[in-house]
């Protein structure tokens, strides 16, 4: 060996990838009309979407796009990559070029793009649609994903809400509460006095309250699995009244909800085990039977909970508690939105052959909700229709094509009855909720906000685990965090 | 093996000759060489994103990396406390775990070795190398469930308690039970219990085949010398296997700073500071930031390291042995 | 290398070690064996239990039932037994190929070649770079762009030259005597000898293919194309669809297919073991 062995492996490389020359791998500029909108427009030949959430082919997704095409003579492309790299998927589509025309994106993924000037503006084409889903949709649904980028523009919309954002509710076992002799709790003492309740008189290894994780895994809204315990301290930035930006962790609100946190889960109130917890691991216990109270989605899974844990008891009966006095609500998320990439050669086309038609509160609406009517879904004749079994299992109903019937944001009257379980359930989160406004987002959030948020979950954790009290918990937040959130509202009030 | 031919002092042919002599073997090089160019190296110009800022708005709007930044990215991260620190957790991590790897499983191959019995022998290594065939996100939630201190956190209640308390609790070795992975002391020993659960068996194969490979003349040599069992795995089995463990030990000292998935399902917020390695990290910005040029500096830092080490092992196993694996 | 087993003086201390030896084994797995039979029994029982237990309280195989019967979970193992043969083919074919030259010492070039087969070990180009390219080799969507970039793993390929540099070199010089070009030499002399090599690192590549999954995720978009691994994180990814027409428990069919990705390696290691058995240098001698 004459020479150094790492002098020659890095200039063998390097060599080589000079050798390689410029073939450069650089993304093509996209092309693309700018946001002006009118009434009149040609029919696109075909639309090709990405969706995440949507029936899958097996079970007939090709179905509902033949149906489209039937329908509306627009031939309709659908791909729909691995929900745990969907968004990974996007950004290669994006970078070479050839994202869809449309996109379903969620609110942490829609705000950021919109930001960067990749989605195409449909406010017009939202204002001066003549589509029959204009008086159909609820308005509230589409201001949600209105985006001020501080272009000077105010408020525009770079995407139309797929269905409701929804939001969690805290699910009660029913059966243990008649048992017992719990009456549905209205303040805080009474919520703890309850989950008290569940230890003393329940079976052994009962766990009156889980959650998976304290902070929601630092995704935004942050307090929703514990509301109860969180009440007025919100712990992320929020706008006060006068239109100022504050960090609410370091405000004495936080204090409090820390203390309460740590009081119940010293006395064994909340799951032990809630730092380790995973989703599924939640989800097991309360299968198992040993849980009396999981925050969990509104809807579907008020049904889905309660049928997965008769299995072990058979008696489980899951109720949705209305949100207690101090918390004041329950928050519902910025919907999902459908937006339309600057990308695409005719996106008026887009938005009112496709989003408009998908919640015409008519046949288009329920191909997108449904699916195909003696395939998925039939007609009874009467104004009312039943769902018919998946493909791929005869003992189970259709619940959605793309969008879920029962999140629809249309005052659309579903010919297709909702589980009395699930509405109720809707029912309770509805009565409770606000809505949450589209997050903030900027340079600077995105470089600071991962460090920030690790240091409040091991503040949170470790106050909850008793290893530092609330003061030393603050105190060490405004240490270790402090210049994380000084960039970050020098920036957002700047 | 002896390839030390620059000290035999024997004239070379020319060039060309050597090259015809050689030429089916260029023939044979023609695919590996073309798999090797169009899927690693071509790639791989990528890595001057490392010098620019590259986000998901340079992305989605088309508009390119911005290079204006430089080496921007190196010192965003060299000043970036969370960044160093689990810099340092993925060197102590890595180099301990790949130490436990090295010895406990040359230790379990040579064991499985002296298995008499054929079938026993064949039915312990299926049975050792079924772990690895688990996900970790699965290995993770097995562990979370043994080595849980129970839901209880008052630990009154001991019904949902883990396996592993309980019998600790039973033998008195504790007198409560111990959230083992959320202990800043414990979690490491965990972690590393738990790699060396999941992969040792599968480890053994490598040393076994190598076993199979060794001459049985060179045992009837030492038996008919009087060598007893350990002498004869010391002074044939041991040396024999060696080539083996430095080309194991080396590749996986390349693979050094990768750890992410088994750390990424074991790890909390309570145990962070020991347990919070760079491509955690880098995974937690990424979601935030959508920095694809700060992730590649990150890469590219990370193979920097990496080239050092390999380098540094194989001029070292060349002072030992006389030649590297490289 | 069969030692007489006895107390006797002179053979106690061996017959000491395979006591403690046959203990350890013992001891070490039920460690191993245990999260799976929890998984076995989680696959039987058709409801959710939290906590270790290891006898099921039912026996119920509906789950099994499920995979084998359903569309979108059957053509998922198709496409992974395909895709496990040609990439562990193609696989060999490389490695032993790239050993092949690695190992003589004195061809001009083989340096270079070394250090540019390490050097990819240690440099890559990311996500992007990576999938761009795909798509310039119009690979996108097909099986090629998960099977190619796999066939070329150095780490085995070392692997395999240091097999290769324990053949003895007799060997080939006698093969060169015999007239044998490189290739013929390649082909009767090296690999039969290499048996237990091919054995062991086929097992790598083959283990590797079966359980890819993100190759899947990133250059196929065709549902039709999917492996089971990919199905198999599928069913585990957290997601309010997850259990999209599913009846039967979700814990239940993730066991079950958990146990389903186990099995074909459970009968192929002890084929592939018989190989171990038999040395190089015996075989040779032997032929």
């Amino acid at each position: 060996m004459k020479k150094n062995l790492l002098i020659r492996l890095t200039g063998l490389g390097l060599a080589v990838i000079t050798a390689m020359g410029m073939t450069a791998c650089e993304p093509k500029t996209p092309e693309g009309p700018g946001g002006t909108a009118s009434a009149e427009y040609t029919k696109p030949d075909s639309i090709k979407m990405t969706f995440d959430t949507c029936m899958t082919f097996e079970n007939g997704l090709q179905d509902v796009c033949d149906e489209y095409k039937n329908q509306t003579g627009i031939t309709l492309e659908v791909e729909k990559p691995d929900h745990n790299k969907y968004y990974e998927k996007i950004t290669l589509a994006f970078a070479s070029g050839t994202p869809s025309d449309a996109i379903e994106m969620g609110s942490t993924y829609y705000p950021e793009n919109a930001n960067n000037g990749a989605l195409w503006d449909m406010t017009d084409a939202w204002e001066n649609t003549t589509a029959p889903a204009k008086s159909v949709v609820d308005p509230s649904y589409v201001d949600a994903l209105k985006i001020d980028i501080r272009d000077g523009n105010g408020p525009r919309l770079y995407g139309f809400p797929t269905v409701a954002g929804n939001g969690t509710v805290t699910y009660v076992r029913q059966d243990w509460m008649d048992q017992m002799g719990i009456k549905t709790p209205e303040t805080y003492d009474e919520f703890i006095g309850m989950l008290r309740t569940f230890k003393e008189k329940g079976k052994p290894g009962t766990i009156p309250l889980t959650a998976a994780g304290l902070l929601n895994n630092g995704e935004t809204p942050y307090d929703i699995y514990l509301r109860e315990f969180y009440q007025d301290a919100i712990p992320d930035f929020y706008q006060k009244d006068d239109g100022t930006w504050v960090d609410g962790f370091s405000e004495p609100a936080m204090e409090a909800a820390l203390t309460r946190l740590h009081d119940a889960f010293a006395e064994g109130l909340i799951d032990g085990e809630i730092v380790t917890n995973k989703t599924s691991t939640c989800r097991d216990k309360v299968n198992a039977g040993l849980v009396g109270c999981f925050n969990y989605w509104a809807g579907m899974w008020c049904a889905k909970l309660e049928d997965a844990t008769t299995g072990t008891d058979p008696n489980a009966k899951f109720t949705a508690l209305p949100i207690i006095k101090e918390a004041g609500h329950y928050t519902e998320r910025v919907p999902t939105a459908l937006v339309i990439t600057n990308n695409c050669a005719n996106p008026v086309g887009v938005f009112e052959d496709l989003i408009m038609y998908s919640h015409d509160g008519d046949k288009g609406q329920m191909l997108f909700t449904h699916g195909v009517v003696d395939k998925h879904y039939t007609d009874n004749g009467d104004g009312t229709c039943t769902a018919l079994p998946y493909y791929e299992d005869p003992t189970k109903l259709c619940e959605k094509a793309f969008y879920a019937p029962e999140l629809s944001i249309s005052t659309w009257n579903d010919p297709i009855a909702l589980d009395p379980r699930v509405e109720e359930s809707l029912k309770v989160f509805r009565e409770n909720r606000t809505f949450a406004t589209v997050p903030v987002v900027s340079d600077v959030i995105s470089e600071n906000l991962a460090n920030l948020n690790v240091v409040k979950g091991e503040v949170v954790a470790n106050v909850l685990h008793g290893n530092i009290s609330v003061e030393e918990g603050m105190a060490k937040y405004n240490k270790d965090a402090g210049k994380y959130v000084e960039a970050i509202l020098a920036d957002l009030n700047g | 093996m002896a390839t030390n031919t620059d000290a035999i002092v024997v004239k070379k042919p020319p060039l060309s000759v050597r090259i015809y002599k050689y030429r089916y073997f260029y023939l044979m090089a023609v695919p590996v060489i073309v798999l090797l160019l169009l899927f690693f190296y071509w790639p791989m110009l990528g890595i001057r994103f490392a010098f620019s800022t590259y986000k998901l708005k340079h992305i989605t709007s088309g508009k390119g990396p911005d290079y204006s930044t430089g080496l921007g990215n190196f010192k965003a991260l060299f000043t970036d406390r969370f960044f160093l620190d689990s810099f340092r957790n993925t060197i102590a991590l890595s180099f301990w775990n790949l130490v436990f790897a090295t010895v406990f499983t040359v230790v379990v191959a040579l064991l499985i070795n002296e298995l008499q019995h054929e079938w026993g022998k064949k039915f312990v290594q299926t049975v050792l190398y079924l772990p690895h065939f688990l996900s970790w996100v699965v290995v993770a939630s097995i562990f979370t469930l043994l080595l849980s201190a129970g839901a209880d956190a008052t630990g009154s209640d001991p019904t949902t308690v883990g396996f592993i308390n309980a019998v600790f609790l039973k033998l008195g070795l504790i007198d409560k039970p111990h959230s083992f992975l959320t202990e800043t002391s414990t979690w490491r020993p965990c972690w590393y219990i738990i790699q060396r659960w999941k992969e040792t068996g599968w480890g053994t194969i490598i040393y076994l085949a190598a076993l199979s490979g060794i001459s049985p003349d060179l045992y009837e040599a030492a038996e008919i010398d009087g060598a007893g069992r350990l002498k004869q795995t010391w002074y044939i089995t041991l040396p024999s296997l060696m080539n083996t463990i430095l080309i194991v030990f080396i590749l996986n000292l390349a693979k050094i700073l990768n750890v992410f998935e088994s750390v990424f399902v074991l790890y909390n917020d309570l145990v962070l500071s020991v347990s919070d390695v760079v491509q955690t990290y880098t995974y937690r910005k990424g979601i935030q930031g959508n920095d694809y040029g700060y992730a590649t500096a990150i890469g590219l830092f990370k193979s920097v390291i990496s080239l050092f080490l390999v380098t540094g092992a194989d001029y070292v196993a060349k002072k030992i042995r006389g030649y590297g694996i490289v | 290398m069969s030692t007489k087993f006895s107390f006797q003086k002179g053979y106690r201390a061996r017959a000491v070690f395979v006591i403690l030896n046959t203990i350890f084994f013992i001891f070490m797995m039920i460690c191993m064996i245990v999260p799976i039979i929890k998984i076995l029994s989680d696959s039987l029982m058709n409801h959710t239990v939290y906590g270790m237990q290891l006898i099921p309280d039912e026996f119920n195989p509906i789950a099994y039932s499920y995979i084998f019967t359903r569309d979108s979970l059957r053509r998922p193992l198709v496409i992974s037994i395909y895709t496990t043969i040609m990439t562990t083919f193609l696989g060999l074919l490389i490695s032993t190929i790239g050993a092949y030259i690695l190992i003589q010492r004195e061809m001009p070039g083989v340096k270079v070649f070394g250090y540019m087969l390490m050097f990819t070990m240690i440099f890559n180009g990311g996500l992007i770079p990576t999938f761009l390219v795909m798509k310039k080799l119009k690979l996108l969507n097909t099986l090629w762009a998960v099977i190619l970039p796999m066939a070329l793993n150095v780490s085995n390929l070392v692997l395999m030259r240091s097999f290769f540099e324990g053949l003895p070199t007799s060997l080939f010089e006698a093969a060169e005597i015999d007239g044998c070009t490189p290739i013929g030499t390649f082909i009767k002399i090296v690999l039969p000898l290499s048996k237990a090599a091919l054995a062991s690192i086929g097992l790598f590549f083959a283990v590797a293919a079966w359980s890819e999954y993100f190759h899947y995720v990133m250059y196929i978009s065709d549902t039709t194309k999917y492996n089971f691994q990919y199905k198999l994180r599928d069913l585990f990814a957290d997601k309010q669809e997850a259990m999209e027409g599913i009846q039967i428990n979700l814990k239940t069919l993730q066991s079950a297919a958990i146990i389903v990705s186990i099995v074909p390696f459970m009968f192929i290691y002890p084929f592939c073991q018989k190989y171990f058995m038999t040395g190089i240098t015996m075989g040779a001698v032997k032929e």
